[in-house]
């Protein structure tokens, strides 16, 4: 909609009512009216100003003021130096800002140095980039640490100013990575032996033989006519199978989240780690679903959606209660595992149903990687520092 | 059979042919007059319509006008109707 311009004229005259008969006369729309001691200030529409500079010509009218945008748009232009100058230091401290201009990698390693700023580099910081949160920062120390776990031990990144500053400590290698230490692989637990790979060393135990914890499995010592002829530190990977007995009790009773259907939106604002909410949450128990709406460093704008929910109690069957034991048994385990480990079998052993319970006895066997590496003090050479033991 | 005047009420609604006048504290409110015959701080002469009306007051200012419509501040001692 075209909004016709609303104007404040000034009417050199004293005569207040003589000159509201005459704008009377000619048909002015009168918003607004002041009188002063020689003239009067009428609001009016700007059509109606040419209109009066066309009829009423023996007064001296003329533009006063103006009202909305265009007054905005005259104060721009008339104080037009003062603003730019505005805009451009309010547009240079947000660059002081958020701006990167230099990173500097705090380690006397040049490959280090480099691997940093490339790692950087692919995750979006860089030399005149913008700056990232705090939270975006971690994220990325943890992805460099993940994808380096053999050259880095550790990283900060903060920023003093314009420069961001990445401290690095590298990686020093351990015992085990030496060659010349004289070391065994020993079980680490009482297992069966499944797989056995040997890199160096000499094997004392076969695929399928028991072995105790603490026993050696791969020896350092290289023997010739039962004769230690030369020690290395033995190096391979023994994966073994290993069985836990687990007992698990379950309650025949389960408290389980129920979804009302019931949602609310809300606002919230994150400022420095710190969460605002906007409006007040009109629901006791919610689980809530966030949107980013916008984002700059620390400062976020979220949509929340508040999903109401109750919670209920309801009674477990005996079979219920039985798969979700050996399932919680099987969690319990799978804990202690790493991703190359896995769970090879599981039988229940006891099952005894009680009042409100119901109790397991499970035996599990996993495939393991038992295979520990047991450094042999008295062949480490002078000058290297050791521990007694280190896990492969 | 008693008139219900639709046709009045309509027209009278589309295209706001009746005149009023509303007086609220220190304004009055005159809706649909053709003239303003005299103004001055102590008195106002308007034509409307069917009736000329004057308005007695002290410090009688008009705050808005249009061609339709006026809104006159100030303290307001008498409103007379003349009817021609």
């Amino acid at each position: 909609m075209n909004k016709e311009k609303i104007v404040w004229l000034k009417i050199n005259s004293s005569s207040y009512y003589n000159i509201l008969v005459k704008l009377n006369d000619i048909g002015i729309t009168l918003y607004d009216n002041k009188k002063e001691k020689d003239y009067i200030l009428i609001k009016t529409k700007y059509s109606d100003y040419k209109k009066i500079k066309k009829y009423l010509v023996s007064y001296n009218t003329t533009i006063y003021d103006e009202t909305g945008l265009d007054k905005l748009k005259n104060i721009l232009k008339k104080y037009q130096v003062f603003t730019i100058g505005i805009i451009l230091s309010i547009f240079i401290l947000f660059l002081a800002n958020n701006i990167i201009f230099k990173i500097e990698v705090k380690s006397a390693n040049k490959n280090i140095r480099n691997l940093i700023l490339e790692q950087l580099k692919e995750n979006g910081l860089k030399t005149l980039s913008l700056k990232k949160s705090h939270k975006q920062i971690e994220v990325i120390v943890n992805k460099i640490l993940d994808n380096n776990k053999d050259t880095l031990e550790w990283l900060e990144i903060k920023y003093d100013g314009l420069i961001m500053i990445v401290n690095v400590t590298e990686k020093t290698p351990t015992k085990n990575e030496l060659e010349y230490a004289h070391c065994d692989i020993v079980a680490s637990t009482d297992a069966k032996i499944s797989s056995l790979n040997i890199y160096r060393g000499v094997a004392l135990k076969e695929i399928n033989d028991y072995v105790l914890k603490g026993e050696v499995i791969l020896s350092g010592d290289i023997l010739y006519n039962e004769e230690v002829k030369n020690t290395v530190c033995a190096s391979g990977e023994v994966y073994g199978d290993v069985w836990y007995k687990v007992s698990v009790t379950v309650p025949l009773n389960e408290t389980y989240t129920y979804y009302t259907g019931k949602n609310r939106y809300n606002l919230n604002v994150v400022f420095n780690e710190n969460k605002y909410k906007i409006f007040k949450s009109r629901i006791d128990k919610s689980k809530e679903e966030e949107i980013n709406l916008y984002k700059l460093n620390d400062f976020e704008i979220n949509l929340v959606k508040e999903k109401e929910y109750i919670e209920k109690t309801r009674e477990l069957t005996e079979t219920e209660a039985y798969t979700k034991g050996v399932k919680l048994a099987e969690e319990k385990v799978k804990l202690t595992l790493d991703k190359d480990e896995k769970i090879l079998l599981k039988k229940v052993l006891k099952n005894e149903a009680n009042d409100s319970t119901i109790y397991l006895e499970i035996f599990i066997v996993t495939k393991e990687n038992i295979g520990k590496l047991k450094v042999v003090e008295e062949e480490i050479p002078n000058g290297v520092e050791s521990n007694n033991e280190s896990v492969q | 059979m008693k008139n219900l005047h639709f046709r009045d009420f309509f027209k009278n609604y589309l295209y706001d042919l009746e005149d009023f006048i509303t007086i609220y504290d220190n304004s009055l409110h005159v809706f649909n007059y053709l003239k303003l015959n005299k103004l001055s701080d102590t008195e106002i002469i308007l034509t409307m319509e069917k009736f000329i009306v004057t308005i007695d007051g002290i410090n009688l200012k008009i705050k808005q006008m249009t061609k339709q419509e006026l809104l006159i501040n100030g303290k307001i001692m008498k409103v007379e109707f003349k009817y021609e």
